[in-house]
């Protein structure tokens, strides 16, 4: 009992880290005023291209880096999009995440003539504890963003210029912050870790493609943000929570060992996120300016 | 007197020009974005684009029949979207529509029965939605996801465990043959009624927002919910009313689906899934407009279509569609980018 207890919790520390990340992320670009949805689209085309690139080269630290930089290009994507040409961004989010999934569809049957899963490719090494638990490298880089976050957002001054674009634009402005170039590099920011988020899920985690790879995860991510108030140190609770749904999921699917509740057992991190952000987001405050595009005077 | 409808109806047709500037702009950046992609891959864009625009209109049965769904799902992602609500849950209820009404049509053989039913359980979803919205502050967004996901895994259930045909594995029971709709007999052949039946709903969809009491609360709330609250309306009724017609819609989807085109969800859920996130495409390509949404049905009925016979052909993935989708969609979230194209071409020309 006591062992099934430790290794839940031990595998909730691998589960959380892709749902951390990209929650750190979009608390950043949130707090500037943008909102990008394209998080599980740009985890699917991470999780892709670190596939490809680990794949033909075997070494699962380019792959990471290359799904970070997949992670930079779409938020460069969103940002000129969403704050310099003052687009829709919810609408964008959606296009993004429907396009992000149909590339890599499509490289996934191009590459390796597989509709399914890719062939498996290797992964980053996991630290073992105790001799029997193992969490990754990136389980504890996740942490130390996260508390670096915010740190960054809550207690510097740039944070705070950040804060203000997404508080109030033309207050910011008079404060002499350049609101559109603030909210196009955190944009660029958040969309990078999620792409680190969608790499290590694919070549730190899984350690193959699969075209439902994201499951969801970019928008529990979403939920997570307006559960953690906007706060990058709350999120890790958050993220642990329906980290915690995911494993709990997979756990009893093992253990139940009936295929006829295999279905209503994956729907467990969906009803979890749910439930939990029905009951605790009520008094959430989501920064004022959030969504808007700022036009200047 | 002259002068004013002189500038109305310029200011109309500005308004016209620019929408057509932008769907077809939109269209053209979508179509090649995807050319590049193809090419990328390795496959032959002029053999694809070919077979898609050919052979994606050949039938016209089908193309209609298939653009239906997407036509109902456009209309429940637009309707909320006019009251200023994203439902992106269209898919979790259109799968909720088409499991509820095949259940009603096998056990009532009634097909109206089955219908409404589908349209009621769809509500009932888009309701949900809504009302975590307005009472606990829940974003749609993340609602309609987490409802889609679990949807999806519920309805499997229900066709793995409890409805599924003794007779054919992997099926869930299907509609009987007297509860199926119809085929109307026209110049192209015999084509199922189930375009015609979507066609009227789109109409109906348009009376309601443009001519009703209650499309004017849905339209003023989406535009400015302050001004809606100082005439007097509740914008978080508007938040409710709309998500539970734009969840009916969805419902309505899954009916027109399984009544009229496959009259069983089969194990991989390949019919029922993507209807809903089609349907966001349809809508914004159909710039909301109930109207504009047939059209753009029936041009997304095109490349999905188009996409399975270049699939066969060519081996060139169908997901193709999806591509063309998100370019439309991204493409079709900057008004602003278009408007200060065109003036900025206007001004051009001023000057020389």
């Amino acid at each position: 009992m006591i062992e099934d207890i430790l290794s839940i919790l031990s595998n909730t520390l691998i589960y959380m880290v892709p749902i951390l990340l990209a929650s750190i992320g979009e608390i950043i670009n949130e707090r500037s005023g943008v909102v990008n949805i394209g998080l599980e689209g740009i985890l699917t085309l991470a999780a892709f291209t670190a596939t490809v690139l680990t794949f033909t080269t075997g070494n699962p630290c380019l792959g990471l880096i290359i799904g970070l930089l997949v992670g930079t290009a779409s938020g460069i994507l969103h940002g000129v999009i969403s704050v310099y040409l003052r687009g829709d961004q919810i609408i964008c989010g959606i296009g993004f995440n429907a396009f992000a999934y149909g590339i890599s569809v499509m490289g996934l049957v191009t590459i390796w003539q597989q509709h399914g899963a890719s062939p498996p490719v290797d992964t980053l090494p996991m630290i073992t504890i105790a001799g029997r638990y193992s969490i990754s490298p990136l389980t504890i880089l996740a942490l130390l963003i996260a508390v670096i976050a915010w740190y960054w957002l809550f207690k510097t001054s740039s944070g705070l210029k950040l804060r203000a674009c997404g508080e109030d634009p033309h207050a910011a402005e008079a404060m002499g912050v350049n609101v559109l170039r603030t909210r196009f590099l955190a944009t660029i920011l958040g969309a990078t870790l999620a792409g680190l988020g969608g790499a290590y899920l694919a070549v730190g985690w899984i350690g193959q493609f699969t075209r439902a790879i994201a499951a969801g995860r970019g928008f529990i991510a979403l939920a997570n943000v307006a559960f953690s108030n906007w706060n990058p140190i709350l999120a890790i609770l958050g993220s642990f929570i329906f980290g915690f749904f995911d494993v709990l999921s997979t756990y009893l699917q093992i253990k139940v060992q009936a295929i006829a509740l295999t279905y209503p057992l994956k729907a467990i991190p969906y009803i979890g996120t749910l439930i939990v952000v029905a009951t605790f987001i009520g008094r959430a405050r989501m920064p004022k300016a959030l969504g808007k595009p700022y036009i200047k005077e | 007197m002259l002068k004013a409808i002189r500038d109305r109806i310029r200011a109309k047709f500005e308004d016209y020009t620019t929408t057509t500037i932008e769907i077809v702009a939109s269209a053209t950046i979508g179509l090649i974005v995807g050319a590049i992609i193809l090419y990328m891959f390795g496959y032959d864009v002029i053999r694809c684009y070919s077979i898609v625009f050919t052979k994606g209109v050949r039938d016209i049965n089908y193309l209609l029949t298939k653009a239906s769904p997407i036509m109902m799902t456009g209309l429940a992602f637009t309707i909320p979207m006019i009251a200023g609500v994203f439902n992106i849950g269209g898919e979790g209820q259109l799968y909720v529509g088409a499991l509820t009404s095949i259940l009603v049509a096998y056990y009532t053989h009634n097909i109206l029965l089955a219908a409404t039913t589908g349209a009621l359980a769809g509500a009932g979803i888009g309701a949900l939605i809504a009302l975590l919205k307005v009472y606990r502050g829940v974003n749609e967004v993340i609602t309609a996801i987490m409802l889609n996901w679990t949807l999806y895994y519920i309805v499997l259930y229900l066709i793995t465990n409890i409805y599924y045909d003794p007779t054919i594995p992997h099926q869930s029971i299907p509609v009987p043959e007297d509860a199926r709709i119809g085929y109307i007999a026209s110049p192209w052949g015999s084509i199922r009624a189930t375009f015609f039946i979507g066609v009227v709903l789109a109409l109906i969809a348009y009376y309601v927002l443009y001519y009703t009491k209650l499309g004017y609360l849905l339209r003023v709330s989406g535009l400015s919910p302050r001004s809606a609250k100082y005439a007097g309306f509740d914008p978080n009724k508007a938040i409710i009313y709309s998500m539970i017609l734009g969840g009916a819609f969805a419902g309505i989807g899954g009916a027109l689906l399984t009544l009229g085109y496959v009259p069983y969800i089969d194990t991989t859920m390949s019919i029922v899934f993507g209807q809903g996130f089609t349907g966001i495409g349809v809508a914004l390509l159909g710039r909301n407009n109930p109207i504009g949404i047939i059209f753009s049905s029936i041009f997304f009925s095109v490349l999905i279509i188009g996409g399975q016979m270049m699939e066969l052909l060519t081996g060139a993935p169908p997901e193709l569609a999806d591509v063309l989708t998100g370019v439309i969609v991204i493409s079709l979230a900057l008004p602003y980018a278009y408007r200060m194209m065109i003036s900025y071409v206007r001004t051009r020309r001023m000057i020389q």
